[in-house]
């Protein structure tokens, strides 16, 4: 037995209804011990508890670099042979960061605390000694037998027994999970069906006594691996028979279930893992200037350290009068405590209060998007989303835009335009599907509207029974499905997981043709009011890789049918020889195509029944075979069921635009965007959507696979794809042939990259050159793979919007991803940075928002190093004319509150409302956009002039007053405060100069600054302080003196004035030489974009048919 | 209206925040407005510059160097470490009146009164009258904290280096000596004199230093620093107080006495002068200077030439780069207008 385990994987015990067995072996845990196997199911999402609280968030926090570097200060200034300003300096800005972070961090976990809870204490009924029992989803147990309601959350993983429908069929829904709101069914075992009600089930349930032996829990949702041994007998399990906790349960009066795994083990809460962290250019470059500003902290306090032991060994031996300048008369040990010292007093370079308000910007800015009027979707009552509040900056920089097309560009909201049936086009797609003129279907009982292909002649001919085709087209549609159907308020609703399924099976019930119900082996179908009942024999489901989907059923006369329904390419290969409609069929895909809509080819075929029951004895077989060779031998089999297939007709269904696509691409296009379209569908459908978005002009060239690989091969390759281009006739002026061309791409194709990987930045460098890029039939891996190669061979932040499954891979890898919310599952949403509900938000999202906070962010950190830097570095100066002794060149009080109080309120104001044209400039300018792609307020060269200019203006806050100061009478304390202003007038000149956008708390913030600093410079130098601690306020006065001093207050106006007359100096030639693009913003009236939406179609597409899903 | 309500769930709320859409008030800066006001900003500090200047042209300064370096000063004599109680005269000539208030300065230089350990050495709590640490100075004091095991008072690297030479300045008229009457009340700040510092409200102020010795430097106790006024000793001795302040850099000045009261209140007049002074401060062990400066004042304080001159410098600079830019403005400008 042991051994048979260990080869099938299936480790995982549970015995139902033996409680004390589990309860015996449940997790545990003490400090940072753990035994035990089965989680409990308590969900256990909060971190802190009243007594861990302090330990953990302190422990959280000095995990960052910057808060601990500053615990490190502290430590030291407690020292008191090095310390160069007393301790509490440093403790004021890292309490307030510590506390700010460590509150915030509180009122997340109190909510996750209360939802816990909730969560925790919701009712479940437990089946103890031989009835069931109201009990809270925490008391449950691995192995415990459960009753879930209708309409019920399930509170754990369970193995599904039985329900109270026919067949014990159960619907989920899975919307917490995957987001589909569409119901999905489960089924139990027949053994366990057939057994377990027979009988009144309550007695027979606590008798069961099954023994299930599954796999290790994992997080993958779709599938599950296991065996019920019971009764002597084994039945093999798979994910068809388990409920996912999450789930609720729907249609379904009760349905008891076995808990297989709980809490932590359950397959929701694996699934829960943590997301990758993301972190912005900026943010990144940043990083990197603190890193070197650190070290050039200890180059120069290693070199002032020198300079002190020089110093004092040249003092040392007349130490007359001044001994205090020798420590134990030697100078290397006082070189040594001056090291430390220096490091102390030049800390305050390094901005601590940087980080946290850094991070409340950002929140900020994230909130602004959830909060704007135009991003909010009415329809679903939708606001856009900022679920990752740290990229804001990175909207203003992305330079690659990856689009997912189905769903994103479209509306997913499928409409039946057209079809033909036996060489016979029904419908017209040039006209707009709402103005189709609705059809009367008042005969038929079942329609409620919805249908936007007017086709009365079909109508006619259905009702007419005169033509055998067109009927068996519709019964091909209402079976050949997964729909499920629901009944509310006397209305019948279908719900599948495909829209195409949705729109073809509504479709088919406008023209009478209505799916009723399905139950386990039958499906009911009202044809033209006469309800028949087909027994399903067997469903040859979808996958991606055969594309195709097929019922076999018997008819209620008893012949046996197989339907079909699947791509153009797939079924025509499949069909009889001698077709009558193939050439007209094919005519029509080629026009629907054109018409950019999706068709699918029906197809049926009756099946003899000597054949049937060979088929069926070989599918017994090999389903019951080991689960690797199985999928292989299935397809096969199904392969040999769907031949000689006569096509009934092909059905074209529109997925229209999204409102304002064609607008929006144009944008973003103008703002040097690079659109690339990667979509699953097919080569012609991608193409013909790349035109209809005005992605691709009518005069594009499409450069295709073939071309491509010779000029990848080519020795060359840039020359070769500009001869390439030049051989076109049409292409008179180079450089418009070069905008005007793009690439073509399928996935086969793709591939070839895998072994070439030389081609890559060969491919990107012309992929530059292009318009667009259009990579079609990828699978999810290879958007994922796309994205990866952009950020490999670009220095651009790159942006995936999708809104499916498929595109979760790709949303990840790319620097910022944005999730779709619309008909598909929330799953992009889910792992998305960013959450918009209609594709033209985007123009907001990065013109406006991104374009904004890109500014914002990049001006607020360059001025945070300036004003930093520039006042921390003075004391280097003020060190040569100290005999290096680390002397402040402050009061310490004004160290400590210049960072939290003097000069903080303006920039955040500069970082929350700053504005440099407004929003409705930057969406008609959008080549302002450009400007963060170049990285032009954040490149490594601005912030090191910004550090230049800090130093310089360090270098005149010292030497001018040093000047002034120079052989008088005026004392050091007045020559702090001197300083002190000054830095402070400094700070707050540069802020006025940066602001663009005056509202009035940035006058207020301005103002309160030099106010407090008087108001606060006043408290610590007043007398009744002093009285308190005469150590620790020793500037006693010196406000009241240097205040009335007209030097003082000269030298500091002087000093200000001279420290920020580079960047004003800068401003005003700016303004005076360039006439900015800014200021034609101003002074042009914004034009709305011209729109046209000329399609033209490229002459080298013979025909669109185009493949489902 | 419910159902209005219902209709717009989630929608964010139409605020100017929230909506980004404060009222704001956008400065539209042109070349037409930045270069007057380039101009504007340098013509105001060249006239601050040239007010300073004219004003620092106006006050009189005499400085005489009495450090006795050269063999041939007068002073040279008192140089020598080991030479105690020596006296020597330096002889100086005024031209022209002297304009009066004038104020008597010694100045040091290449002496670090801004040296951190040096400034750290004091003890706070003892200087503002705390009898406790009378007994027990502060550790930062270290090394003056203690003699033996007899605790110092004034503690303190600061106060035990108190400047102690002394000066009396006489006008010679025809041979004769005259003295000028030097005042030295009111010359540190009122918050040292009347709260930073404290003697201990013990009388006679001789008992609170029982126990304790004077700064090994000091050839006086603190309680007998002005034998002439009993308000004028301890810890608000003017000249203390002067010293305790300390100087921002190692070149400074520190006043002395002022001459306001007499015959020579309204200024000295021209004629030669004897300044003769109680040598005693060491200096040149570590390659200090000692002056003496005689200075009048204006509304700026003392002479300050370097502060005019800068307003001019950044004054004219400003001009001078609004003219560069109205010249490329015109060059940049005027083609695109053609």
């Amino acid at each position: 037995m042991a051994m048979e385990i260990f080869e099938s994987g299936l480790s995982w015990e549970v015995r139902a209804n033996s409680r004390h067995y589990h309860k015996h072996k449940q997790k545990k845990s003490f400090l940072c011990f753990h035994w035990g196997r089965y989680a409990d199911n308590v969900v256990h999402s909060y971190k802190y508890s009243p007594l861990t609280f302090l330990p953990l968030t302190l422990f959280e926090q000095f995990q960052r670099v910057a808060n601990l570097y500053f615990l490190l200060m502290l430590v030291m200034q407690c020292i008191p042979a090095i310390s160069s300003v007393p301790w509490y300096i440093t403790i004021i800005p890292l309490v307030t960061v510590l506390s700010v972070r460590g509150l915030k961090d509180l009122v997340n976990d109190m909510a996750r605390r209360r939802s816990d809870f909730e969560v925790n204490s919701r009712p479940c009924d437990i089946l103890v000694s031989q009835s069931f029992d109201s009990a809270q989803w925490k008391d449950l147990c691995v192995g415990d037998v459960l009753r879930i309601h209708k309409d019920q959350v399930i509170p754990a993983d369970l193995l599904l027994l039985c329900s109270s429908e026919p067949h014990s069929l159960c619907y989920v829904e899975t919307a917490d999970i995957d987001g589909e709101t569409n119901l999905k069914y489960r089924q139990a075992l027949s053994a366990t069906h057939t057994q377990l009600t027979s009988q009144p089930s309550d007695e027979t349930l606590a008798a069961f006594d099954g023994l299930l032996l599954c796999e290790e829990p994992n997080n993958s949702l779709y599938t599950f691996r296991g065996e019920l041994h019971w009764q002597g007998e084994c039945h093999p399990l798979d994910h068809a028979h388990v409920l996912l906790r999450g789930t609720v349960l729907r249609n379904t009066a009760f349905a008891y279930g076995v808990a297989i795994y709980t809490g932590a083990d359950t397959k929701i809460l694996r699934n829960s893992g943590k997301q990758r962290v993301k972190t912005t250019q900026v943010e990144k470059v940043f990083n990197r200037v603190v890193i070197g500003i650190v070290l050039s902290v200890l180059l120069v306090a290693l070199l002032h350290a020198i300079l002190s032991g020089v110093f004092s060994s040249q003092v040392m031996g007349n130490a007359d009068i001044s001994s205090t300048v020798v420590v134990n008369a030697n100078p290397v040990y006082t070189g040594f405590l001056t090291f430390w010292s220096y490091i102390i007093l030049l800390s305050p370079a390094m901005p601590i209060a940087l980080y946290i308000s850094f991070e409340l910007i950002h929140t900020v800015h994230s909130q602004f998007i959830g909060w704007d009027m135009e991003m909010y979707w009415q329809p679903a009552g939708r606001p856009a989303q900022a679920r990752n509040t740290s990229l804001n900056e990175e909207l203003g920089q992305v330079g690659y835009l990856l689009s997912d097309k189905t769903g994103t560009l479209t509306q997913n909201r499928l409409v039946l335009r057209q079809c033909c049936i036996a060489g016979e086009i029904y419908g017209d797609a040039s006209v707009r599907a709402e103005d189709v003129e609705p059809m009367d279907l008042s005969w038929n009982p079942f329609s409620c509207g919805g249908l936007h292909m007017s086709a009365p002649s079909l109508v006619e001919k259905l009702r007419g029974q005169q033509c055998p085709p067109s009927r068996q087209f519709l019964t091909a549609l209402s079976l050949c499905h997964t729909v499920v159907t629901e009944w509310k308020e006397e209305a019948l609703f279908y719900q599948s997981a495909s829209p195409d399924e949705e729109t073809l099976v509504g479709a088919a019930r406008e023209l009478g043709w209505v799916f009723l119900s399905r139950a386990r082996d039958f499906i009911s179908v009202s044809e033209l009011g006469v309800t028949r009942q087909y027994q399903l024999l067997a469903l040859l489901d979808f996958t991606s890789k055969r594309r195709r989907m097929s019922v076999l059923v018997r008819e209620p006369e008893g012949g046996l049918k197989l339907y079909c329904k699947g791509a153009d390419i797939v079924i025509l290969e499949r069909l009889h020889k001698d077709l009558q409609y193939q050439e007209r069929t094919e005519r029509a895909l080629e026009l629907f195509s054109q018409a950019c809509l999706r068709t699918l080819c029906v197809a049926v075929r009756s099946v003899p029944e000597a054949s049937w029951e060979q088929w069926r004895k070989t599918l017994a077989q090999s389903a019951a075979m080991a689960t690797c060779d199985r999928d292989a031998l299935l397809e096969k089999l199904y392969d040999q069921m769907e031949r000689e297939l006569q096509l009934l007709g092909v059905t074209a269904i529109e997925d229209r635009l999204q409102e304002g696509v064609p607008e929006t691409i144009a944008l973003l296009q103008q703002a040097g965007l690079k659109v690339w379209v990667l979509t699953g569908d097919k080569k012609e459908t991608a193409v013909n959507i790349g035109y209809s978005c005005k992605l691709l002009d009518p005069d594009t060239r499409l450069l295709e696979w073939q071309e491509l690989r010779q000029i990848l091969q080519a020795p060359d390759p840039g020359v070769s794809f500009f001869k390439a281009r030049q051989m076109e006739l049409w292409a008179v002026d180079k450089k418009m042939a070069g905008a005007k061309t793009a690439v073509v791409l399928t996935g086969p194709e793709l591939a070839e990259f895998d072994q070439r990987p030389e081609w890559g930045s060969t491919f990107m460098s012309l992929a530059e050159h292009c318009q667009s890029v259009l990579c079609c039939r990828v699978t999810p891996g290879q958007k994922a793979d796309i994205v990866k190669l952009v950020r490999k061979h670009t220095s651009s932040v790159t942006m995936a919007i999708g809104d499916g499954a498929n595109d979760v891979n790709m949303i990840k890898t790319a620097h910022v991803g944005v999730g779709m919310a619309g008909v598909e599952g929330g799953q992009a949403v889910q792992n998305a940075d960013f959450a918009l509900s209609q594709f033209r938000f985007l123009q907001r999202l990065l013109l406006i928002h991104g374009r904004w906070s890109y500014r914002r962010i990049s001006l607020f950190l360059r001025y945070f190093l300036f004003k930093t830097c520039g006042f921390a570095l003075v004391h280097i100066w003020f060190g040569f004319f100290n005999g290096f002794s680390a002397l402040s060149m402050y009061e310490t009080w004004f160290i400590a509150l210049y960072t939290v109080l003097y000069s903080s309120f303006p920039v955040m104001c500069l970082g929350f409302f700053e504005k440099d044209v407004s929003a409705e400039s930057s969406l008609s300018w959008p080549e302002l956009y450009k400007s963060g792609q170049r990285q032009e307020l954040s490149s490594p060269l601005i912030l090191a002039l910004s550090l230049l200019y800090a130093v310089y203006s360090s270098l005149v806050l010292f030497f001018i007053p040093f000047g002034v100061f120079y052989d008088t009478a005026l004392d050091y304390q007045t020559m702090a405060f001197t300083v002190a202003m000054a830095a402070t007038f400094t700070a707050t000149i540069e802020i006025m100069l940066l602001t663009r956008n005056w509202t009035k708390i940035n006058i207020a913030a301005v103002c309160v600054s030099v106010v407090l600093f008087f108001i606060g410079t006043g408290i610590t130098h007043s007398t009744v302080l002093f009285k308190k601690a005469p150590a620790d306020y020793i500037f006693i006065g010196v406000l009241a003196k240097a205040f009335v001093d007209p030097v003082v207050w000269l030298t500091a106006l002087l000093t200000a004035w001279t420290a920020v007359l580079p960047s004003f100096t800068a401003h005003a030639v700016n303004i005076t030489l360039t006439v900015h693009d800014k200021q034609k913003v101003h002074s042009i009236s914004p034009q709305p974009v011209e729109l046209k939406s000329t399609f033209r179609r490229g002459t080298s597409l013979r025909r669109s048919p185009n493949a489902l899903f | 209206m419910v159902k209005q309500e219902k209709e717009f769930v989630n929608r964010p709320d139409n605020t100017a925040f929230t909506q980004q859409r404060l009222p704001a008030w956008q400065p539209m800066l042109s070349a037409g407005i930045i270069i007057p006001g380039f101009v504007l900003i340098g013509l105001a500090f060249i006239g601050i510059g040239v007010a300073l200047f004219v004003t620092s042209q106006s006050i009189q300064v005499l400085e005489v160097d009495y450090t006795g370096v050269e063999q041939s000063s007068p002073c040279f004599k008192c140089s020598d470490p080991d030479v105690k109680n020596c006296v020597c005269k330096m002889e100086f000539n005024i031209d022209s009146l002297f304009k009066g208030p004038v104020f008597f300065y010694y100045g040091l230089s290449n002496y670090f009164q801004n040296y951190r350990g040096y400034g750290v050495s004091k003890d706070p709590n003892q200087l503002s009258g705390d009898l406790d640490s009378f007994k027990v100075p502060s550790d930062s004091c270290a090394p003056y904290e203690y003699v033996g095991k007899t605790p110092i008072v004034p503690c303190g690297s600061v106060a035990n280096s108190m400047f102690n030479d002394s000066f009396k300045l006489y006008q010679i008229v025809s041979g004769a000596k005259i003295q000028v009457t030097l005042d030295g009340k009111g010359i540190a700040w009122w918050t040292d004199y009347n709260v930073k510092y404290r003697n201990p409200s013990v009388t006679p102020l001789k008992n609170a230093f029982n126990g304790t010795v004077k700064p090994t430097f000091w050839s006086k106790p603190a309680y007998e620093l002005d034998p002439t006024d009993p308000a004028n000793n301890g810890f608000i001795n003017q000249d203390f107080l002067v010293w305790m302040r300390r100087a921002a850099l190692p070149n400074f000045r520190k006043l002395y006495r002022r001459i306001t009261e007499g015959d020579y209140a309204k200024g000295l007049p021209a004629g030669n002068y004897s300044l003769e002074i109680a040598y005693n401060y060491p200096v040149l062990s570590f390659d200090g200077r000692k002056k003496v400066v005689l200075s009048n004042v204006s509304w700026m304080g003392g002479k300050n030439e370097f502060l005019g001159i800068a307003y001019l410098v950044i004054g004219s600079m400003c001009v001078v780069m609004s003219i560069v830019m109205l010249i490329v403005y015109a060059k940049f400008k005027f083609p695109e207008e053609e």
